[in-house]
């Protein structure tokens, strides 16, 4: 850990005052009733076994922190330790019996995010974490082809590289957002999705000018960034007249769906954000697609956390795999994968990557007693680690917008990532 | 050097053998880490947190390691608190005299799933509902089922002797482990069970001394894996809810069904008007129900489809001959499917005022017999009402009594207090343990046993142990001594410090 002051102006003990009064009720909902529902389905708990990196754990600071005993310096780096999957808000007890009467739920993930915040903005870095969102601010996109500075080809003149030969517009009324892992790492995904739009008659563009959707930033901590990423790009969708805009990555469905909202109230209502998984299944079912070529594999599907157990979306994909002819599809229900997780998320490879390749390692090994020969997942950021993953086991990861496009017929080109 | 444990006694060449034992990785003496083993989901008074910091927490990987630990903390006096799942509701886990915090999570492997005789042997840190995750896929469970079934650990249940929600059906933890390895105060290895057989359920050779070494909290030793005894997935499960119009009809139809006898029973449990008021602050299920009902009983069957289904036909025609009025199997299934999450959210609480603040849910437990549940219900409300009377951090939030076995002799009898930690001061800590104090004296002049479930060293209820027990207090002092002669293993806990008397001094 280093410590370099950014800070907003305010001294330290105020900002933690302040955020130890927004959080206060909050950390003793969890703290009192003490139940640890959580602690078994979080995917760090389940590797790391250490009652310091639990859900609970990161609200009893809250308390220890109001009684003086504890300082963010103190529990700044626990907080790592999380991928904000969600799965500990769902399982708790608070959410599942008190959310409809008291409008309460356990809300782990904005803590994390909120800790992160308090402990940049009083000069507290996690090196990792300071090294990347520093290369992001430098090159638009995060640095996912390596960190080296200098010579990466991760900035602006490339970010719609993935694009080539696919003779797609700039502007108008809908555009396709593509940033960082998809633009650049795993181009396979925003190749298949484009193409089926093309398919399917949906007209789109591109953005004059993508950046990084800001949400990494702000699940780090530098929230300042996230906001300065977010109004460019805001900007930029209102220079070309965007009313709607078409998201792959999860990660970005967060970003638009949850940080956006807060950053720019009123001023986003009037976008829409369509999830084009969501799309897919619903072209399929009018018709419009209709998905013919047989995939001989035998399958399961990792429900992205982003979707499955923040957003709720686990019926759409599922729809999706089904209209695929030739698929063996060995489903693993939603509520079982509130437990499973890619380790993907919430910054931990960048900081940790030993543990998210262990979480994914868990993953892989959840699929393989299934004994199939292919996982599937929705979200680019979860395909790199259960690929390493599934190297050592002999398992393919796809996407299901490449599953889909080649049972579409469409030779979709571009790069897996390998 | 002190003669016994001595808080204070881990110094550096201690941390250094420790660090060589298990790695640095899993030696932590980082204050957070610390903070976070200090408690257990009872009530705590938050302001006096700082009195209960182990002064290192300890990651063993191996039994062995754990040996290591206890003998270490031997040569050097140090304390040692086990924890397991820290799920506890008496304070097992809490450190009294600060040194190692021996955190058993990562013995989390499932060591053997034996399919021929039923078995499997885990570390001490395995979790029951992940256990059954993946004994469902060979078609078996282990029916340990208590209220923390989702987050509580084998070694604890082992450690405070637990109950189990279906234990009149499969038992409770002591019928269900079969055998454990144990690491003694000395660091000494041994296992305990039946005889000296791995997987053995009846032996008559030497003394049975596998319950001494469950329940003791830590006093003893602790586990370190364990042999579990499985059972066929039950095909079928019926969980049907009465309602009645009092208490003293729901109590008398509760003996019927349980003399009923019939051999799917896993168990009932009766809530009482106070629960029933209490449920209706905010659960959908009950806010609905008309005023006249004011006591509850559910019973549960488990078993093959063609055993539960006329048991449970026979269950349903003496609830109606005894004039209850069955809820639906919506309410059944529900409340049933949801008895781990449902009964204790903090928002829950009240204050006189009917202000929501965030309270910390506390059940009192007892064993008491069936013949004298209603007095001793009348007496820990009073109890409560004058807790609450006197201070808004108190909020009665009812009583559940349930089946501790199929014949019906005692039941698992818990009143639910809630308390509001963040206004907890030296004054109302006093007077929760007093009230405490209250709650175990009904327990005992009832005949009873002051826990049937949590244990009873907690601050308070602990002061009424030896006149519970009798000359058998006075043995469990020997045995102290006896097995632990230098007081390393939790000491403080049962006024066990009292056997080392001589040794302070």
């Amino acid at each position: 850990m280093s410590t370099h002051a950014q800070g907003n102006g305010n001294p330290p003990e105020a900002m933690t005052e302040e955020f130890v009064q927004e959080w206060r009720n909050a950390a003793y909902n969890c703290f009192s009733s003490g139940h640890k529902f959580c602690r078994e389905v979080c995917p760090v708990m389940q590797v790391e076994r250490n009652e310091s990196w639990t859900p609970t754990a990161f609200h009893a600071n809250v308390v220890a922190m109001e009684q003086g005993e504890l300082s963010v310096e103190d529990v700044a780096a626990d907080y790592v330790n999380c991928t904000q999957c969600g799965a500990c808000e769902l399982r708790c007890p608070n959410t599942l019996f008190t959310g409809d009467f008291y409008r309460f739920r356990t809300r782990t993930v904005d803590l994390v995010k909120g800790m992160r915040a308090l402990a940049v903005d009083q000069g507290i870095h996690q090196p990792g974490w300071q090294r990347w969102n520093r290369l992001t601010d430098d090159h638009r996109h995060e640095p996912v082809l390596g960190e080296a500075d200098g010579g990466i080809p991760v900035d602006q003149a490339h970010v719609a590289d993935w694009a080539a030969g696919l003779d797609i517009p700039i502007g108008g009324e809908a555009v396709l957002f593509v940033d960082c892992e998809a633009a650049f790492y795993r181009t396979s995904v925003p190749r298949a999705v484009a193409q089926m739009l093309q398919l399917a008659g949906f007209e789109f563009g591109l953005m004059r000018e993508q950046w990084c959707c800001g949400g990494p930033a702000a699940e780090m901590g530098y929230v300042e960034q996230a906001k300065r990423f977010a109004r460019h790009n805001l900007d930029d969708w209102r220079a070309v007249g965007v009313k709607r805009v078409i998201v792959l990555d999860p990660h970005d469905y967060i970003a638009f769906t949850e940080d956006y909202p807060k950053y720019f109230g009123e001023e986003f209502d009037d976008i829409e954000i369509v999830l084009a998984v969501e799309l897919f299944a619903e072209l399929i079912r009018e018709g419009r697609l209709a998905p013919s070529v047989p995939i001989e594999r035998a399958i399961t599907y990792h429900d992205p956390c982003r979707l499955n157990k923040r957003k709720g979306i686990w019926e759409e994909p599922r729809e999706i795999l089904r209209a695929i002819p030739g698929l063996d599809f060995r489903d693993v229900d939603r509520v079982t994968q509130w437990s499973y997780c890619s380790g993907g998320g919430g910054g931990l490879p960048v900081e940790k990557p030993e543990l998210t390749a262990k979480i994914s390692d868990r993953r892989l090994e959840h699929a393989a007693e299934l004994e199939v020969d292919t996982l599937v997942s929705a979200c680019p950021w979860s395909e790199r680690p259960l690929a390493e993953a599934g190297g050592r086991r002999a398992i393919d990861v796809v996407d299901i917008h490449e599953l889909l496009a080649e049972s579409l017929g469409i030779e979709v080109g571009g790069s897996r990532g390998e | 050097m002190s003669a016994v444990a001595t808080p204070g006694a881990l110094d550096d060449r201690a941390l250094e053998e420790l660090a060589q034992v298990l790695g640095a990785e899993h030696l932590i003496t980082a204050k957070p880490a610390r903070m976070h083993r200090a408690r257990v989901p009872a009530p705590f008074p938050v302001h006096r947190w700082a009195e209960h910091l182990p002064d290192a927490v300890v990651l063993p990987g191996s039994t062995e390691e754990v040996a290591e630990v206890v003998r270490i903390a031997n040569r050097f006096r140090i304390p040692v608190v086990p924890r397991a799942g820290g799920t506890g509701l008496t304070d097992g886990a809490v450190p009294l005299r600060h040194g190692i915090l021996l955190d058993l999570k990562r013995l989390d492997q499932i060591h053997e799933i034996d399919l021929e005789n039923r078995t499997c042997t885990v570390g001490a840190g395995v979790n029951m509902l992940k256990l059954n995750e993946v004994l469902g896929k060979h078609g078996l469970i282990y029916p340990d089922d208590p209220a923390s079934y989702p987050c509580s650990l084998v070694g604890g249940r082992i450690g405070t002797s637990g109950w189990s929600l279906i234990g009149s059906r499969y038992g409770h933890t002591r019928d269900l482990v079969l055998s454990f390895v144990h690491v003694l105060p000395t660091g000494d290895i041994v296992r305990f069970g039946d005889g000296g057989g791995a997987k053995i359920s009846k032996s008559s050779t030497g003394y049975t001394l596998k319950p001494l070494f469950m329940g003791h909290q830590g006093t003893l030793g602790v586990a370190t894996e364990a042999t579990l005894k499985l059972y066929p997935k039950p095909e079928a499960e019926l969980s049907p809810f009465w309602a009645f119009e009092d208490y003293d009809s729901a109590h008398r139809t509760l003996r019927e069904l349980v003399r009923a006898d019939c051999a799917t029973f896993a168990g009932a449990v009766i809530f009482d008007e106070h629960k029933v008021a209490y449920l209706r602050r905010d659960d959908e299920a009950y806010i609905p129900q008309p005023e006249n009902v004011r006591a509850l009983i559910c019973a549960v069957l488990y078993g093959n489809e063609d055993e539960v289904r006329p048991g449970g036909r026979r269950l349903m025609r003496i609830a109606r001959e005894n004039g209850a009025h069955y809820l639906g199997d919506e309410i059944s299934q529900g409340d049933w499917a949801a008895r781990h999450d449902r009964y204790a959210t903090p928002l829950h609480g009240r204050t006189k005022a009917g202000q929501v603040v965030p309270m910390s849910w506390h059940c009192e437990d007892a064993a008491i017999n069936w013949t004298e549940l209603p007095a001793v219900r009348r007496e820990w409300h009073a109890i409560v009402a004058r807790l609450r009377e006197r201070s808004d951090v108190f909020d009665d939030w009812g009583m559940f009594a349930y089946t501790s076995t199929r014949t019906g002799v005692d039941y698992l009898t818990e009143i639910d207090v809630g308390i509001w930690e963040q206004e907890l001061d030296d004054e109302t800590w006093a007077m929760w343990v007093q009230a405490k104090r209250d709650i175990a004296a009904v327990a005992v002049a009832h005949g009873g046993s002051i826990s049937a479930c949590h244990g009873a060293c907690r601050e308070g209820e602990v002061d009424l142990v030896p006149e519970e027990l009798g000359g058998a207090y006075d043995v469990m002092k020997t045995i102290k001594r006896t097995l632990d002669p230098l007081n390393v293993m939790n000491p403080g806990k049962y006024g066990l410090d009292g056997s080392f008397e001589e040794d302070h001094k």
